[in-house]
């Protein structure tokens, strides 16, 4: 093998990884773009998605019929939260909604893990594992789908999002509520939308880790790779996300070949979290994010 | 603007029906009677000025009327159908559109969107066909962006279309924020203190705009302002509030002259 494959091997690899990262990242910025509010509860949410399709798939019922159930529980759980959660707390500070995402967090880890219990179930769809050559470089095939599947997910939401009524009454609602309010949005329904949205979103990619990981706990972890991609890309960008998700990517695996060696390895773990730093430092509303006016 | 519209030309405009009429209402916040008993009646293609004294209740009666609160007793009846208060999306559905005191726009969004979000209750396409952009669902922001045009046109705010809001100056963003009202195609324009904090020049600007929209659209309009001569040229009525109540009701003159009006902004000669 060339080195040059090699190269291009590893950045592949990364940004199919990555991709991976931005599937859940994409979840973060839905609910902030839509509520300004950081869910917490998001890695919860790919978990819960991911046990309860599991769960049905268990039960028997084939893979189309196992996604339309669980996206009817996601959509149901977004209709909760609103009624629950969100509603009784309109106009409170983000911190105060920041920590009830932390509830609704507990509450789905605790109460997946009752239902469907807490083994590692494992998942296959049929999306074959095996890894193809193309040329020179070997590409895992599963990688592919993902980032086929990542991609699409992508597009239309951010068509969405851009072109149509409901997703400028998102992008108002996100801006101003009162403002929003007087214009006739109902942010109630909204709210339902956008959760359900996150919900479904939070579907695809536990289907996606479960497949890889196993359906477990630690699916619920991968959130926090999701961190560093919403800080790079900006929390209110969808391209953003998936840009985000793509640097990380690659970024962790070149530097884990090529910077592993001389620092010892494991860059691999860290690599993100310092690269969200330095943009951090340089800017902070990340690359795609919308620019932060302040008038005074 | 002395020139244009004198206080004492009678209106020339119909004034016609009831459109609004609200009945004995009370709100209050903790132990504070925010509004206490008020009744006014606001009539098809009329200008009625709310005015008083700071914390008179203007602002809290305006958004009674546009649902933001929920009065704690009393009926509003608009367009003849009784309600103890509408939702706000059901205001805005039902032809209600409004401005704040202090700037309520999307700001990161451009000029163009804001003033598009205001046309979001007359969209009638499904969400499906929304997200797909289909047929009607485009044949419709066609449309939309017609009258968005027209309004932008009309408030002369072409150069800023593109402009993202929060980037504007304080006297432009008064006026994106008017035009997004406008968009609504509203029956009944609420707007609260639409020319605080402008200079000379903007503030005759907003006036004209004002009186445009209600001879060309003959659009109902009631508006808090502080300034006097603006309410007195501009409105064919006023409305006096202190303390939560109602103190008097009548044409720019009679509520000049009103003894009780002068003792709320005076105090009493001793």
């Amino acid at each position: 093998m060339t080195p040059v494959s090699f190269i291009i091997e590893v950045t592949v690899g990364g940004l199919l990884t990555g991709v991976m990262y931005s599937l859940v990242a994409l979840g973060f910025v839905l609910i902030y773009k839509a509520s300004g509010v950081f869910n917490y509860a998001q890695g919860s949410m790919v978990l819960f998605a991911a046990l309860s399709f599991v769960g049905q798939l268990e039960l028997g019922m084939p893979i189309w019929l196992a996604v339309l159930v669980t996206v009817a529980i996601m959509v149901a759980l977004a209709y909760v939260v609103e009624r629950l959660v969100l509603r009784p707390l309109v106009n409170q500070e983000q911190i105060t909604l920041f920590m009830a995402t932390i509830g609704i967090s507990f509450f789905l880890d605790g109460f997946g893990q009752e239902i469907w219990g807490s083994d590692v179930h494992t998942l296959n769809i049929g999306i074959p594992q095996n890894p193809i050559f193309l040329g020179d470089v070997l590409i895992n095939q599963f990688d592919l789908i993902a980032a086929v599947v990542a991609g699409s997910l992508v597009a239309a939401l951010a068509l969405f999002f851009q072109y149509t009524r409901v997703g400028r009454a998102l992008r108002a609602v996100a801006d101003d509520h009162q403002a929003a309010m007087s214009v006739g949005i109902p942010l109630k329904s909204i709210w339902v939308v956008v959760w359900s949205a996150a919900g479904i979103v939070a579907l695809v990619a536990g289907i996606m880790w479960g497949s890889k990981l196993g359906v477990q706990f630690s699916v619920a972890l991968v959130a926090l790779k999701a961190l560093p991609v919403l800080i790079l890309g900006g929390f209110t960008s969808i391209p953003g996300a998936i840009i985000g998700g793509l640097i990380i990517g690659a970024g962790e695996k070149l530097s884990e070949v090529f910077l592993g060696p001389m620092l010892g390895g494991g860059i691999e773990t860290w690599f993100a979290y310092m690269l969200a730093m330095l943009v951090l430092l340089i800017r902070p509303q990340g690359l795609f994010g919308e620019r932060i006016i302040e008038r005074v | 603007m002395r020139d244009t519209v004198s206080p004492t030309t009678p209106p020339l405009r119909p004034i016609g029906e009831v459109l609004l009429k609200v009945e004995d209402i009370r709100l209050s916040f903790g132990g504070i009677r925010a509004l206490d008993g008020v009744s006014f009646e606001i009539r098809q293609g009329e200008i009625l000025a709310i005015i008083g004294p700071n914390g008179a209740g203007k602002s809290s009666l305006l958004n009674v009327v546009n649902g933001f609160y929920r009065p704690r007793e009393g009926t509003i009846t608009y367009k003849g159908k009784p309600h103890r208060g509408m939702r706000t999306h059901e205001a805005a559905a039902s032809g209600i559109a409004r401005t704040f005191q202090n700037i309520a726009l999307f700001k990161s969004m451009s000029t163009l969107d804001n003033i598009m979000t205001g046309r979001l209750t007359k969209m009638r396409t499904g969400l499906l066909a929304q997200a797909l952009y289909l047929g009607p669902a485009q044949a419709q922001e066609i449309e939309h962006r017609r009258v968005v045009e027209k309004v932008i046109d009309f408030l002369e705010i072409e150069a800023i279309r593109k402009v993202p809001v929060g980037k504007l100056p304080y006297g432009l963003q008064k006026r994106v924020e008017l035009a997004r009202a406008l968009a609504a195609e509203p029956d009944l324009l609420l707007l609260d203190e639409p020319m605080a904090g402008m200079n000379i020049e903007e503030k005759q600007d907003m006036c004209r705009f004002i009186l445009d929209v209600n001879d060309e659209f003959g659009t109902t309009i009631a508006l808090i302002e502080h300034d006097m001569s603006v309410v007195m040229d501009i409105s064919d009525r006023v409305v006096v509030l202190d303390y939560g109540r109602k103190i008097a009701d009548g044409t720019p003159d009679e509520v000049r002259r009103d003894p009780a009006v002068i003792e709320a902004y005076l105090g009493v000669a001793h």
